[in-house]
Order: structure tokens, then C-alpha cells, then sequence
């Protein structure tokens, strides 16, 4: 019934969405005079220092709260009313902006631009969450990100997907975050923010594209919980490789484990590492095979990603701004009869010699050259080392959460009969 | 459902926004040569050539280099201001006369008396039919445009578009009132003239219509100034009025039927007594892009005359069945 009435109310929030999707034309111009003075554009004022710091403050709080619930009061309920507050604050009253998730640009540029001047808001944004995944897991995606917490909401038939789509799907973040370092490092574009799909919904302004894309994320999100989450987002790749070594981590049981397999299908996130009986372990001759193996095949994918990659380095530069300038001069000017660009307009305006354009654009082709390498190193190095842990068996003897992939949404510890009355007792 | 199907069409969905992110990156805007920003009605031109039930018949080709009004008497004669001038014409388009103005008439209107009344800028003029100047009206007010004239007997109706208002006079020039000032409480939402397009005329009892233009409604008006009624559907579909002020001009056919005419999308229609829409008279593709000031007229046979500024003819239109 609770759920039923989240939903509805989500229909109803995404759509409202529609009225800004739709707008017609008037036409002709109105010829007469009306008095009304156009404005000036006006560039939105930076977020008051004070507000900025409640902004973090507040951030600080509800990491820190969420880390209390999750670990110490193990409540579903604190947590999901935790990510109902946070979507109200950190998504439709803040806007989504500043995000963690779109920090990771910030943070990149500001290390290769040394004219890029990053606020402190950004910084505390990117790092903050990081180091709370550090001392007590994901506990930032179970309740403080708004993205996660407006697709938790819709999560309403999760489906498991299987432990190789999992894995297939899972590159995808990382390619994301390797394309997104790539694009601010060298100046092209924030990618993660141009295609934010929930951004047009928390400021109810979304185009006809940003309100599709956010609608069939959220209507798969039905079925498939998190699908941001778990296959785009590129802040999760690194909170996932932090929350591995996190101090302290959610547990579904709160004391031993008795294997009564009650938890076993309610990680809609396919997060339960199953017991692994290591009663016949594997003959070493077998895994030093194996090893060798992984040693081979690790650098071969790593150089085969990073070649790869390499060959397609004018393509991914072709998204940069200079490159596609030069690029469009290069082509003739009335293609098939099409009028100019309004790219070539304003370059034939700017009085620019067409000589620098194509110097500048070489020089990004140049970086996008090395930057290529390194992604496609990076996608390798991934690829191989997700390839490796199939070859490798890890023994456990309990039900545990996957400290990567856990979003310590808390929905198992329900299902688990051990409580802590029982523990204490 | 099978839990498999959905969960198959949840996953191609998420993979379809995926592929299209990846698609918008490389290629989405290296393809886009267009304007986005471009002002182009073409999508929302073109007609049902089923609901043209007119067809054009002839053409006039009036002495004037610009032409800017029209009107018909009962005889079937034709009156058309232009630059500096009027010409009288008959039914068949032959010149009978033509006399000179001091200034530009931009519109025109004839009286039962035979008088000819002329809206020049701010002011009426009167004119007998032998081109003679009976009478100049006092300008209304400071920033008067007179759109249009319309005679009723003894009244003569007057729309100023400068001042979004109807005045209403007697034929020597007297001033009565003033009609469609807002006022809530009688239920008149006052007239909305984004431009100079503001056309008023007579209905078949003698009833007074008029145009309000940036609401896309015709309303109805006693002598006394009071709404009667009103009717009009703002929508971009054919059977209404879209554009920032339409119908831009109409005349009333003689079963009371509404010709009207509108710029953006350069067409000619015609409603029905009660609103309803009736039949399509001429499409946009008969006129030039951009065509503004398609005054109407209609004649003793129910011919439609459309006064094309662009092509600078008069284009008669007949109905195809009478034909």
C-alpha cells in the first residue's frame, strides 16, 4: 500500500515534467510596442558562502546519520526516510548541482587547468563521501545521493539480473569515468552533467531528451533497481573500490551467520556474496595455472585496451569543440546545398585566422592521443581484472554483503531471523 | 507477465538510453546543421485539400503600385484604397473611376447612402462616389491606427488598433462611444492588438462583429456597446486561429457565414453562423510566404475577394459548387 502510494506520487511529480516538455510558437512577432523592457541576461549568482556551508555541513550530517542507522540501528526505515529527506534537500531544493558525481569533473580539471579555480563546496562534495565509504562503506548511496534515492524509490518489482550481466553491465561506469576524466581533463566538455538524467527533474525544466532519458531510467528502475547506480554512474566506481577497504561495513546478520538462506534473493542489487564451501580446494598445480594465466592476461588486455583506444583517439576528439571546428572548416563550406554552421559563423566573425584553429586542434588531438592510451589502458586493466576473479574462487563461509557493490540499503537485514535482542541474550 | 520479458524490455531500455548517450556524443551534434532557433511554419502549413470547397476565378489587377483595403457595395461594385488613391471598379474588374487622396487610405467601407468612408492613419475621411471630400474626422486620439470600417445605416464603426478599442459614430462624423473597453463586471474582456491587424464588420441583421485578435475570438456587440456573444478556437489545427494576432481580417458572406483570413499561415476560411468551422477557400501554398494584409470582401453573389498586398491583385474566389 506504502509502495503503491510512493509510486503514485512519482507519477504524478514526473508529470507535472510534462508541462515544461511541450510549448508552442507564436508567430508572427507581435509588431506592436507593449512598453515590456527586455532584461539582460543575468548570470545566477554563486550560492551564498553561508548557504555553501550548510550546504556541507548539512552533507556532513546526513553521512553521518545514515552511518548510525545503517551500522548501529540497522533500520531499513531510518535509512529509506533518510533518502526521502535527502532527495528533498540535496535534489529539488539544491537542484542536484553541486553533486558528487559531477564533482569528479571539477576535481580533474582543476588538475590539469591551473587557471581552473575550484570551490571548496566541490571539493568537500568529491571528498567527503569518499571518506565516510572509507570508515563505514556505501553508506553515502544508501540514503544521501538524490540519484539514488529517486530510483529507490520507483524500485518497486527488482528483478536479479545474474552474475555475468552484472559483470558485462559493470564495465560501463568505468568506461563513463574514464570518458568524463578524459573530456575535463582536456577542457572538452563535462559529459557526467550533460547528461544527467535526473538534473531536468529536480529543477522541473527538463527537455523533451533529459525528461526521456530520466523516465525510461526510471521505468526500467522498476524492474531493474538502481540501474543508474549500478551501470552508469562513475563516483559509484570509486566508492566501490574505497568501501572494499572500509573500516567497518553493514552485515546482514548481527551476529553468526546460520545459514537459514532467508537473504539469499532480497539484495535487489545481486550485492550477497553466497557462502563458498572450501572443503575441496582447488589443486595448486590448477592455480598456479591459473595464475600464470592472470599474470598473462592482465597486461595483454591492457595493452590491447589501451592500442585499441588509441586508433580511435580523432573520433573521441571529435567532441571537443576546436577539433570540430577545424574539422567543419576542413569540410566545404555548403554541403549538398546546406548552409553553413553557425560554428563556422561565428568563427568567420571572431576574425580569427583559420591557421590557429588548426594548430589548437592539433594540440588537443595530441592529448586526446595520450589521453586515449591511458583509457583504454584503464578499460583493460578492468576488463582483465574482472576476467581474473571469475578464474579466482574466494572461500567464505557466510552470507555477507559485497562491500563493492553494496549500497547498504539495509532491505537484507530484514530477512535475516538473528536479531540483536537474540545476540545480547 | 513473465518475469523474463520484463526484465528483457527493462534491460533493452536501459541499454537503448545508453547507446543513445553514446550516440548524441560522437555524432548527435556534428550531424546538426539546422537552426534550432529557426523561424520555420512550413511543418504547420500544409492543408486538407478535401476541405478547399472554393476555387479561384479571377484576377484583378488594380492601377495602385500598393494596395491596402477593399470593399463592395450592393451593386456589386468593387472599392479599393491603395497608395494615395481609391478605384472603383465593376464586378468584372473594369475601372469606372478612380480619385486621389491626400494621403494613404489603409482602409475602406461604403455606406448604404453611396458615401464612401475612408480610415486613413487616424482619422476618417468621407468621400461621395464622384471622388469628392465631404468631411475629415477629428483623430480619436494620440496614437490612433485606424485598421478598419464598418457602416450600418446611420452608424459607422471604427477600430483603432493603436487604442484597442471600437468607436462608434454616426455617419456625419459624430463621436457616440467607445465599445470592448474591459470591464469584467459586464463580462467584456477588452481587445488584445498585439499589431495592426484589427478588423470589425456587419453582421446579416445589422449586428456589430469584431476581432480580437490576440484571443483568436470574434465577438459580438449591440449598438450600445454591451457583448452579445463571441466564438473562436485558439489551436493550431484548421478548424481555429493560431499566430500571435488571428484572424488578421474578415468579411461576412450573405447566409451570415464568417470569411476570415490570417498571416503567419497565410489561409482564408470559412465558419459557419455559430463558429462552427465550414470549409477551407484558399491554402497557404496560394500565397507568398510572409503575406500580411489579406483584407476581404464579399460580393452581391457571394464571391470572395481577396486583396493580395503581395501579388498586388485582387483574386476572386467562387464556391466550387455554384460553378
Amino acid at each position: 500500500m506504502k509502495k503503491n502510494a510512493v509510486l503514485l506520487i512519482l507519477i504524478l511529480v514526473l508529470t507535472i515534467q510534462l508541462l515544461n516538455v511541450y510549448g508552442v510558437q507564436r508567430f508572427p512577432k507581435p509588431e506592436f510596442e507593449s512598453g515590456y523592457v527586455q532584461p539582460d541576461t543575468l548570470q545566477p549568482d554563486t550560492r551564498a558562502e553561508l548557504l555553501a556551508i550548510m550546504d556541507i555541513v548539512v552533507l556532513t550530517v546526513a553521512l553521518a546519520v545514515i552511518s548510525w542507522l545503517v551500522l548501529k540501528k540497522r533500520s531499513r526505515i531510518g535509512v529509506f526516510c533518510t533518502s526521502v529527506l535527502s532527495l528533498v534537500y540535496f535534489g529539488f531544493y539544491r537542484e542536484g548541482c553541486v553533486c558528487s558525481i559531477g564533482a569528479i569533473q571539477n576535481i580533474t580539471l582543476a588538475m590539469f587547468d591551473e587557471n581552473y579555480v575550484i570551490p571548496l563546496t566541490v571539493i568537500a562534495f568529491f571528498v567527503i563521501p569518499l571518506i565516510f565509504t572509507l570508515f563505514f562503506g556505501r553508506t553515502f548511496c544508501a540514503g544521501v545521493c538524490p540519484f539514488g534515492a529517486i530510483q529507490d524509490l520507483v524500485s518497486y518489482k527488482p528483478q536479479k539480473l545474474g552474475t555475468r550481466l552484472n559483470a558485462v553491465l559493470g564495465l560501463i561506469p568505468y568506461l563513463y569515468l574514464g570518458l568524463s576524466i578524459l573530456y575535463a581533463a582536456t577542457g572538452t566538455d563535462f559529459i557526467i552533467c550533460r547528461y544527467d538524467p535526473f538534473v531536468g527533474i529536480f529543477r522541473f525544466d527538463a527537455s523533451f531528451g533529459m525528461f526521456l532519458f530520466a523516465g525510461i531510467l526510471l521505468v526500467s528502475g522498476i524492474f531493474i533497481a538502481r540501474p543508474y547506480c549500478r551501470f552508469l554512474c562513475p563516483y559509484g566506481v570509486l566508492l566501490n573500490f574505497i568501501s572494499r577497504f572500509s573500516w567497518r561495513h553493514m552485515t546482514i546478520t548481527p551476529a553468526a551467520c546460520i545459514k537459514c538462506r532467508l537473504c539469499e534473493d532480497s539484495c535487489p542489487y545481486d550485492a550477497i556474496d553466497m557462502p563458498v564451501p572450501g572443503k575441496n580446494p582447488e589443486d595448486r598445480a590448477i592455480t598456479l595455472r591459473k595464475l600464470i594465466l592472470i599474470c598473462l592476461l592482465v597486461p595483454f588486455f591492457v595493452l590491447l585496451g589501451g592500442y585499441s583506444t588509441s586508433r580511435l583517439h580523432e573520433t573521441l576528439a571529435g567532441v571537443n569543440g576546436k577539433v570540430h571546428l577545424a574539422k567543419s572548416l576542413l569540410e566545404p563550406t555548403t554541403n549538398n546545398g546546406q548552409p553553413e554552421t553557425f560554428e563556422i559563423t561565428a568563427f568567420k566573425s571572431s576574425g580569427k585566422p583559420v591557421s590557429q584553429v588548426f594548430s589548437e586542434a592539433s594540440a588537443v588531438i595530441r592529448q586526446f592521443y595520450i589521453g586515449s592510451w591511458i583509457l583504454g589502458c584503464f578499460i583493460g586493466l578492468v576488463f582483465g581484472i574482472i576476467l581474473a576473479r571469475q578464474l579466482i574462487i574466494a572461500y567464505q563461509a557466510d552470507y555477507t554483503p559485497n562491500k563493492g557493490t553494496c549500497f547498504s540499503c539495509m532491505r537484507c537485514v530484514d530477512y535475516c531471523p538473528v536479531t540483536p535482542e537474540e545476540v545480547k541474550s | 507477465m513473465n518475469r523474463k520479458i520484463i526484465l528483457a524490455g527493462a534491460l533493452i531500455l536501459l541499454l537503448t538510453v545508453i547507446v543513445l548517450m553514446g550516440w548524441d556524443l560522437f555524432f548527435g551534434s556534428q550531424g546538426n546543421q539546422e537552426n534550432p532557433y529557426a523561424y520555420d511554419l512550413k511543418s504547420l502549413k500544409p492543408g486538407d485539400t478535401l476541405q478547399v470547397m472554393y476555387e479561384e476565378t479571377q484576377q484583378i489587377l488594380p492601377g495602385f503600385s500598393v494596395i491596402h483595403g477593399i470593399a463592395t457595395d450592393k451593386s456589386g461594385q468593387i472599392y479599393i484604397a491603395g497608395d494615395n488613391g481609391v478605384e472603383v471598379l465593376d464586378s468584372t474588374g473594369k475601372r469606372l473611376a478612380r480619385f486621389a487622396l491626400e494621403e494613404t487610405g489603409r482602409c475602406i467601407a461604403t455606406g448604404s447612402n453611396g458615401l464612401i468612408y475612408i480610415g486613413i492613419q487616424d482619422h476618417i475621411e468621407v468621400y461621395s462616389k464622384a471622388g469628392k471630400r465631404l468631411n475629415k474626422w477629428k483623430s480619436p486620439g494620440d496614437i490612433t491606427i485606424i485598421t478598419s470600417v464598418a457602416v450600418s445605416g446611420d452608424h459607422v464603426f471604427v477600430a483603432d488598433a493603436g487604442n484597442k478599442i471600437v468607436y462608434h459614430y454616426l455617419s456625419d462624423g459624430q463621436l457616440l462611444k467607445q465599445i470592448g473597453q474591459k470591464d469584467p463586471e459586464k463580462g467584456i474582456p477588452g481587445f488584445v492588438i498585439p499589431s495592426p491587424y484589427f478588423d470589425l464588420g456587419i453582421g446579416k441583421k445589422g449586428e456589430l462583429w469584431v476581432v480580437n485578435p490576440g484571443r483568436h475570438t470574434f465577438e459580438q456587440y449591440d449598438q450600445d456597446g454591451e457583448m452579445i456573444t463571441s466564438w473562436g478556437k485558439a489551436t493550431m489545427a484548421m478548424e481555429g486561429f493560431c499566430g500571435c494576432c488571428n484572424p488578421s481580417h474578415f468579411a461576412i458572406l450573405s447566409d451570415g457565414s464568417f470569411v476570415t483570413s490570417e498571416k503567419g499561415i497565410e489561409r482564408i476560411k470559412v465558419y459557419r453562423q455559430n463558429g462552427d468551422f465550414a470549409c477551407v477557400v484558399a491554402t497557404p501554398d496560394m500565397f507568398t510566404e510572409g503575406t500580411t494584409g489579406l483584407d476581404l470582401a464579399v460580393d452581391s453573389r457571394d464571391r470572395i475577394l481577396v486583396l493580395d498586398p503581395d501579388k498586388n491583385q485582387i483574386r476572386i474566389f467562387t464556391e466550387k459548387k455554384k460553378n
